[in-house]
């Protein structure tokens, strides 16, 4: 019987490894535990031994070359000879998926492998055969077969036109959900998985880290709880919401947060000259237009600030679109509507956009469309007080931008002299796992360049 | 008991083939009917006219059959019995009706006859009898709608007028006959009596005939018809009607035709009668507005054919009403309106799918029209039809078929090659690579393919 043997889970978070030496030759006979190759890991170089007893057929990939978790890399034949219907098995794997290789081209496999995993985060729907079918060292075989036909039948029946599409727009057509007659891939179905692989990519990070924290009824003094001390209001479902978020946030994200001022006193005046001829025109210009467009030129720069941390993956994934998302304070709750592209957009149009989504989210009439996408929030507590704060990012985004209560204060300028400036307190919290403190200081660093002198903002945004 | 799964008013091509396809998915399934089974096409439309078609087609053939090399036929003997050609079409028509009936008996769909009247959407009213349903299927289809013209009342009582449902109520074959409008039903009729030896003149209103049609083959077929004795006045506006012929206006000159009979095509509007009850969104020109899958605004009440004035075609009204039992049955389908085949009947035929290349470029397409001429082509020089030809307008990027047009003889099976590439999405190179059999006046559509790409081969 044929035996395909994949590459195991060795620990220690380990995906892949370098085939350093193969232990055995083709054709050679083997006892189960006798180590078969040297693999060099991240970690440590390692000897793989075998599960089984018997003959081996083949050895996939040559030394040097990168083998994943999953991967076939061995083939042995245990007690007696290989059926037609096995190798025709083999054979269909090596065509059909992308776990084990054929052969013939199986340097082309393992570059194929890796490209699979590259189009996963980069938003295309796929689906990465890596991981949870390998099987440990001592399971039987028949496992990893089942799979492998599982995933045959799988082949998409599709048009013409679709299988031209999804070659071009480097989509498995196979995880394309047919809508045509008999589940057939139309060209309609290509374009709506195109259409929606930048969302599901999104959806798929935020779906990832599962919290394992099990609620535990709160424990209050029964007999005072009937006097009417407490009462118990049900959560409403955005507070729940809020509350969910909130913990997923806290509970993933390893917080840090570099807190700063910025003297605005320039922008302020700057702002003063152009706020009644805009008034005039129905715009209320805010610091906040601003504070927008510095951050966008300083997440342009410092990219991880505009990304999310795929853990499944270990990945990081940029965001080349900057939707921010504005924390706004409602009857209900906390609500975070986005300022999509907010990149291509004036500080005009910006301001008029603020006006109009927060008057739209406290009356409750945004859309659940305009509260999704968003690559960075600013929080601008300060609105109603307080000086600093330590915002919680809003998962899967990577970063949130608080802004406090600007204030007179006295400061020392560059002449000794004691002067009135108008001080702004910003606290930017950021996911410490992906970003570093100094990346922090820099971004802090930029936002002041463009916001004390406001000319360098329109120079540089 | 009187409750039903479906309750499907009118038992036409839409409504009939909608009960079938809901039965055999497991529904049970009424149809209520106020006439006969079959609609307008098996009764007045398609199948009659084609019985006639074939029967002047074939006066036409004799009579030309000295040119095959047929001796013996004295053109002034050879004669249409006008009597006997109806009696044939009865025949048929009987037959293919109680086909129906038959198929209605296999599937236990049960007939309704009468009118029915809609209480509510689960509720029917026919003869005074209740009818419960949980789905509700309105096949009512269209009736003609006649145009305004000064004395067209008098001359409709005179027997003067025909309208397109009944020209089969003719006594014989007319002498003269004008035929009013330029549209599909207009053109089949005014080559359908051209055959039959009568003096056919059509007047319509635009500058061309069959305006939605792919333009030259509109134009071919308008030339075709003239060589063979058809008159077109275009641009005419309609005045009045009376003993001494039509009187039109055409680029402000009067003109007066006079002729035996006077047939009308106009237009269609929705038969609503019944529907009353149901508060039923309707679009344009009162027809019942539907969703992709034949839903209208009511849940549960469905509207396919004629009624819901998308397509008034039988083809498409079978197809709405297997997409409408589909979802009835819980099967997720859809119509796709951009593969609808459109056949004109006339010597030669004309068949069209999807865009033409006026439409195609209008939508902003970059594409490709290859066309390949009948004349090429072996079977059809031997079979002495060469007018004509295939268009393929591709889509550059992938070689997408996205039209086909047809003109020739046979069109209407031939088309439909096209019709399947094109439902999956085929390409040209498709079309190209596949092997068709010679010879047949069907290989135009791999020589049309090859001219897509590169160059036909017998050209």
């Amino acid at each position: 019987m044929r035996f395909e043997f994949k590459f195991p889970d060795v620990g220690e978070g380990i995906h892949e490894g370098t085939i350093v030496k193969w232990l055995v030759e083709k054709g050679e006979e083997i006892k189960e535990g006798d180590s078969l190759i040297e693999v060099e890991t991240d970690k440590v170089t390692t000897d793989i031994p075998s599960p089984k007893s018997g003959k081996v057929l083949e050895l996939l990939g040559d030394e040097g070359e990168i083998i994943h978790v999953g991967n076939v890399f061995v083939v042995l034949d245990i007690e007696g000879e290989a059926s037609s219907e096995d190798v025709e098995n083999l054979s269909a794997a090596g065509g059909g998926t992308k776990d084990s290789f054929d052969e013939a081209d199986k340097e082309k496999k393992l570059d194929e492998k890796e490209e699979v995993i590259e189009e996963e985060t980069a938003g295309v729907v796929g689906e990465v055969v890596v991981s949870s079918e390998e099987i440990p060292p001592s399971d039987e075989g028949v496992i990893s077969r089942k799979s492998t036909e599982e995933k045959l039948s799988k082949k998409a029946l599709a048009t013409p036109v679709a299988r031209a599409m999804a070659k071009d727009l480097g989509l498995d057509i196979n995880s394309v959900e047919g809508t045509g007659p008999g589940g057939r891939v139309m060209k309609e179905d290509i374009q709506k998985a195109k259409d929606s692989s930048k969302e599901k990519s999104q959806e798929k990070i935020q779906e990832k880290p599962e919290i394992k924290r099990e609620a535990k009824p709160l424990q209050l003094d029964e007999a005072s709880e009937g006097e009417g001390l407490y009462e118990r209001v049900p959560l409403t479902r955005i507070r729940k919401t809020i509350a969910q978020k909130m913990s997923e946030s806290k509970f993933t994200i390893p917080h840090t947060t570099v807190m700063d001022e910025i003297n605005v006193t320039e922008l302020d005046k700057f702002r003063k000259k152009y706020k009644d001829i805009l008034r005039e025109e129905g715009v209320n210009l805010t610091y906040l237009p601003f504070i927008i467009k510095a951050s966008i030129t300083a997440i342009k720069e410092l990219r991880e600030f505009n990304s999310s941390l795929d853990e499944v993956n270990e990945e990081m994934v940029y965001k080349n679109f900057y939707n921010i998302g504005i924390a706004t304070d409602t009857q209900r709750g906390l609500m975070v509507p986005v300022i999509r592209d907010a990149d291509k957009k004036s500080i005009v149009e910006i301001a008029k956009e603020i006006v109009d989504l927060s008057t739209r989210a406290k009356d409750n009439k945004l859309e659940l469309s305009e509260l999704q996408g968003g690559t960075f929030t600013i929080t601008n507590y300060g609105s109603i007080g307080g000086h600093f704060g330590i915002p919680i990012i809003n998962h899967p985004e990577s970063a949130i931008l608080g802004l406090g209560r600007i204030i007179k204060k006295p400061i020392v300028d560059e002449n000794d002299n004691i002067v009135v400036g108008k001080m702004l307190p910003i606290s930017l919290s950021y996911d410490h796992r992906i970003i570093d403190g100094a990346s922090g200081s820099r971004f802090v660093n930029i936002l002041k360049e463009l916001l004390i002198d406001p000319d360098m903002l329109f120079l540089k945004s | 008991m009187n409750n039903y799964d479906v309750i499907i008013i009118g038992g036409g091509p839409g409504g009939y083939v909608s009960a079938i396809k809901a039965a055999q998915l497991g529904s049970k399934v009424a149809v209520v009917e106020d006439g006969n089974l079959g609609g307008v096409c098996l009764n007045w439309g398609c199948i009659p006219t084609k019985t006639m078609l074939t029967t002047a087609k074939l006066y036409k053939d004799i009579l030309g059959a000295k040119e095959f090399g047929i001796e013996g036929i004295d053109g002034d003997k050879v004669d249409v019995d006008w009597n006997k050609l109806l009696d044939r079409k009865e025949k048929i028509v009987d037959k293919l009706i109680n086909g129906i009936r038959m198929l209605f008996k296999k599937n236990k769909v049960e007939l309704i006859e009468g009118f029915g009247t809609v209480k509510d959407k689960e509720t029917i009213e026919v003869n005074g009898k209740i009818y419960k349903t949980k789905n509700l299927i309105i096949a009512t289809g269209a009736k003609e709608v006649y145009p305004e013209i000064e004395g067209l009342k008098q001359m409709e009582e005179k027997e003067k007028i025909i309208y397109s449902k009944l020209a089969f109520d003719l006594k014989e074959i007319p002498e003269s006959i004008v035929i009013i409008a330029g549209n599909q039903y207009s053109v089949e009729f005014a080559n359908l009596f051209n055959l039959l030896g009568s003096n056919v003149v059509l007047i319509h209103q635009e500058d061309r005939i069959l305006p939605y049609v792919e333009k030259e083959m509109a134009k071919t077929l308008e030339r075709q018809l003239k060589k063979e004795g058809v008159k077109f006045v275009s641009d005419a506006t309609f005045k009045s009607i009376n003993e001494d012929g039509i009187v039109i206006e055409q680029k402000g000159k009067e003109k007066t035709f006079k002729a035996d009979k006077y047939l009308i095509s106009w237009d269609i509007k929705p038969n609503i009668k019944g529907l009353e009850a149901l508060n039923l969104k309707k679009g344009k020109n009162g027809f019942i507005e539907t969703d992709e899958t034949m839903k209208t605004n009511i849940d549960g009440v469905y509207a396919i054919g004629d009624v819901n004035g998308k397509y008034p075609l039988a083809h498409v009204a079978s197809a709405e009403g297997i997409v409408a039992a589909e979802n009835i049955n819980g099967k997720k389908s859809k119509m796709d309106y951009t593969k609808v085949p459109l056949l004109i009947y006339t010597s030669p035929e004309l068949a069209s799918v999807g865009l033409t290349e006026e439409a195609a470029k209008e939508k902003g397409l970059d594409i490709t029209v290859s066309k390949f001429p009948l004349a090429a082509n072996g079977k059809a020089m031997s079979e002495g039809d060469t007018v004509g030809f295939i268009k393929v307008i591709s889509e550059n990027k992938y070689g997408e078929i996205v039209g086909t047009h047809i003109m020739s003889n046979n069109a209407d099976n031939m088309i439909s090659s096209a019709v399947s590439i094109m439902q999956l999405e085929g390409t040209v190179y498709d079309m190209a690579k596949t092997i068709l059999p010679h010879p047949t006046t069907s290989e135009v559509f791999m020589e049309a393919a090859f001219g897509a790409i590169d160059k036909p081969i017998h050209m």
